[in-house]
């Protein structure tokens, strides 16, 4: 018992610990596993990922996805934050940003599949009223080669995240220096520059890697909505793993390793530019 | 302290039992009668790991095939959906992994998964010689069950099935369906958007393109007899990368995307997206159509040239299976012509049987002749006239990539 007290917060930790342990092995297995051939070890399966443009063609597309879905669902998220965060505050407001993320993402990309097809709810409902020669005439938003559909899915998945990420920041920034910059003639841009943004950047920051991470190896809403080629990364994984020859398997994993380290390598960078401002602001006598 | 160590060497002792009485069978099973072999199957329950994708054969096993086995031999069925490729990964992931006690007892497939099984030495065998059903009832020298894709069985597969590639069409938007690849060509130009394919990741996607390939190489024969080559393969298939991309611009999304699955391209289908499907099945329709997914106005056709490709499917038992015995009997049951019967019947799955007819008996032959299959199969010599065997399985993998490359990705 003395030894529980003493070590307690030792214990604790054990579970996460042995997560990510867990990680750690399955990463190096999925390493060995790409440079592991049956005649011995070899780079060659990563030679040959470079060489596919079906690879290069994957990567600029999962990345433009990426790029486009996280940009709008900060930029969107935070525009409704800071004109309606009392709104989102009560009671009902709480609701209608909640609604959205109690739903699965594979539930909600199919939801836009029967909303937004062809042969999909609007596009009969325009028919029917008369709007639309054929159903044929409605535009493709659903397995398309710009991923309309799948960018639509993650904006409507991703801004209520980004809302309920945002609106703790929001609601406890620090008003009493607002009436510090008036005092000093500052306006609504000092306020920005000297209180919000400083405020809610590394929110913002955490923002966006979550949601550059998650998209960037989503798998379930591009194969439900994606087009036959190019296909994100994540399909493209899933598919070279499943397929029916051998060597594909450790391509497979060549490319999940790719991608591992990219994004590592981001989450990396990031954090050690936010932990130099959090170590700049802890110098400083400010209390909030 | 004490308690816990006899506990472990309790344990251990017993584990060491389990394994020499599990090993022992193994090792006598092609020793034991028929008799002995249902005796020791009796209470055991049997893992049948199969693709899942289609309702009527779902319900076959589940409706028929479990409780009849359960009734007949006291063995309990459990059907484990799952793609055949994923299945065949398990397998050897449990090989790697060392473990002698799997979780599989029985696997539907044929083709390059077979041929990638057998290779790697994952099944048990061979099985055909001790199976009463197979020898009594079907031609055991037929060179169907001999061949699977060009791959030799060696009794390591038992036949359960057999099919023929067909197309479903819309009868009541489609007059004259096309008969041969030049018609279905020109049919495609004069409606565009009303044709597609599954990707030639998908099992019926990658039958369709076989079909193209047969019908455009030099001859079938040499495609049939010239052993597999990357070589061979790329000069006999420039034809059907020219029809493909020629066909392109006409299909479904203007050939843009493909739908992923058959399951997909059903879909397109039931909502009058697209007017023709197609399946690895004559009968699969007659389901489809009576729970109402299919329009009633569906009817089959197959192209006269190049034909219809048709196979054989098996039945195989892993190299670990934790059931041998059962496995055994199981998969007798599911080839005795009760169950092949029951098996044509539209109702669940409505597929061909293997049998030999001439080796049945009065009232079986009869039963045979006598099942109207339903209004979506074609006859059958309207098959057998359009059949056309299988080629090398070696082609399937270079399709699927060959034809990201050439049709897919410009």
């Amino acid at each position: 018992m003395k030894w529980y007290q003493t070590n307690k917060p030792a214990v604790l930790l054990i579970p996460a610990l042995l997560f990510l342990l867990m990680i750690v092995y399955s990463l190096v297995m999925a390493f060995a596993e790409s440079i592991r051939s049956p005649e011995g070890w070899t780079w060659q399966y990563y030679a040959d990922l470079f060489r596919q443009s079906q690879l290069i063609e994957s990567l600029g597309y999962s990345l433009l996805i990426t790029v486009v879905s996280v940009f709008f669902s900060v930029l969107i998220g935070w525009g409704v934050v800071r004109w309606f965060s009392s709104f989102i505050d009560e009671p009902a407001g709480k609701w209608l940003v909640w609604i959205p993320m109690l739903f699965p993402h594979f539930v909600w990309g199919y939801f836009i599949l029967l909303l937004l097809g062809q042969s999909g709810l609007v596009s009969s409902f325009l028919y029917q009223a008369g709007w639309l020669s054929s159903r044929e005439a409605f535009p493709v938003f659903t397995q398309d080669p710009y991923g309309i559909g799948i960018i639509i899915t993650y904006l409507w998945k991703e801004i209520p995240f980004v809302i309920l990420m945002l609106l703790p920041a929001y609601l406890q920034l620090p008003k009493q220096y607002g009436e510090v910059i008036s005092v000093l003639g500052g306006g609504r841009k000092e306020w920005f520059k000297t209180v919000e943004w400083p405020w809610v950047q590394p929110v913002i920051v955490e923002i966006t890697l979550i949601l550059t991470a998650f998209i960037f190896t989503a798998y379930e809403v591009p194969a439900l909505l994606g087009i036959s080629y190019p296909q994100m990364t994540a399909v493209l994984a899933y598919e070279w793993f499943y397929g029916a020859a051998w060597e594909e398997r450790s391509y497979a994993f060549g490319l999940l390793c790719i991608i591992a380290f990219i994004l590592g390598a981001i989450a990396l960078l990031s954090f050690t530019l936010m932990n130099r401002r959090r170590w700049l602001l802890s110098k400083s006598s400010h209390q909030y | 302290m004490k308690k816990r160590l006899i506990g472990t060497a309790g344990i251990l002792l017993l584990a060491g039992c389990n394994m020499t009485s599990g090993d022992q069978p193994d090792q006598e099973l092609s020793e034991l009668s028929w008799d002995e072999i249902t005796a020791e199957a009796e209470g055991d329950t049997v893992r049948l790991y199969m693709w899942g994708g289609d309702e009527g054969i779902n319900r076959y096993i589940d409706e028929y095939a479990a409780p009849a086995l359960q009734e007949e031999y006291d063995v309990t069925l459990e059907r484990i959906p799952l793609d055949t490729n994923e299945i065949i990964q398990k397998l050897e992931t449990e090989k790697r992994a060392g473990q002698d006690d799997g979780t599989i007892d029985i696997i539907w497939m044929n083709g390059e998964n077979f041929k990638r099984a057998k290779e790697g030495e994952l099944l048990y065998g061979p099985i055909t010689d001790q199976l009463p059903a197979f020898e009594e009832f079907y031609d055991t020298e037929s060179l169907d069950f001999a061949y699977d894709f060009g791959t030799e069985t060696e009794g390591y597969e038992a036949p359960w099935g057999k099919v023929q590639f067909v197309f479903h069409y819309d009868s009541s938007k489609i007059e004259e369906p096309p008969s041969t690849l030049e018609e279905l060509s020109s049919w495609i130009q004069e409606n565009p958007g009303r044709f597609t394919y599954p990707a030639a990741d998908d099992f019926t996607g990658n039958a369709f393109l076989r079909h193209i390939l047969y019908g455009t190489a030099s001859s079938v024969d040499t495609l049939l007899e010239e052993p597999f080559s990357e070589e061979f393969a790329a000069q006999e298939a420039s034809g059907m990368w020219g029809y493909l991309n020629e066909i392109e611009s006409d299909l479904w999304r203007g050939g843009e995307t493909y739908p992923g699955t058959l399951e997909e391209l059903d879909r397109l289908y039931s909502q009058g997206e697209v007017w023709m499907t197609m399946g690895y099945n004559e009968a699969r329709a007659e389901s489809l159509v009576a729970d109402g997914i299919f329009p009633e106005t569906t009817k089959a056709f197959v192209l006269e040239d190049p034909g219809s490709i048709g196979n054989t499917h098996f039945l195989s038992i892993p190299y670990n299976s934790p059931s041998k015995e059962a496995a055994l009997t199981a998969i007798n049951f599911f080839l005795t012509p009760e169950a092949q019967l029951a098996k044509l019947d539209p109702q669940y799955w409505g597929e061909n049987t293997p049998i030999n007819p001439s080796k049945l008996q009065g009232e079986d032959q009869a039963a045979f002749e006598e099942l109207d299959r339903g209004g979506t199969v074609l006859s059958q010599e309207e098959l057998l006239e359009s059949f056309v065997p299988e080629v090398d399985a070696a082609y399937v993998p270079w399709l699927e990539d060959a034809w990201i490359n050439e049709v897919v990705s410009d």
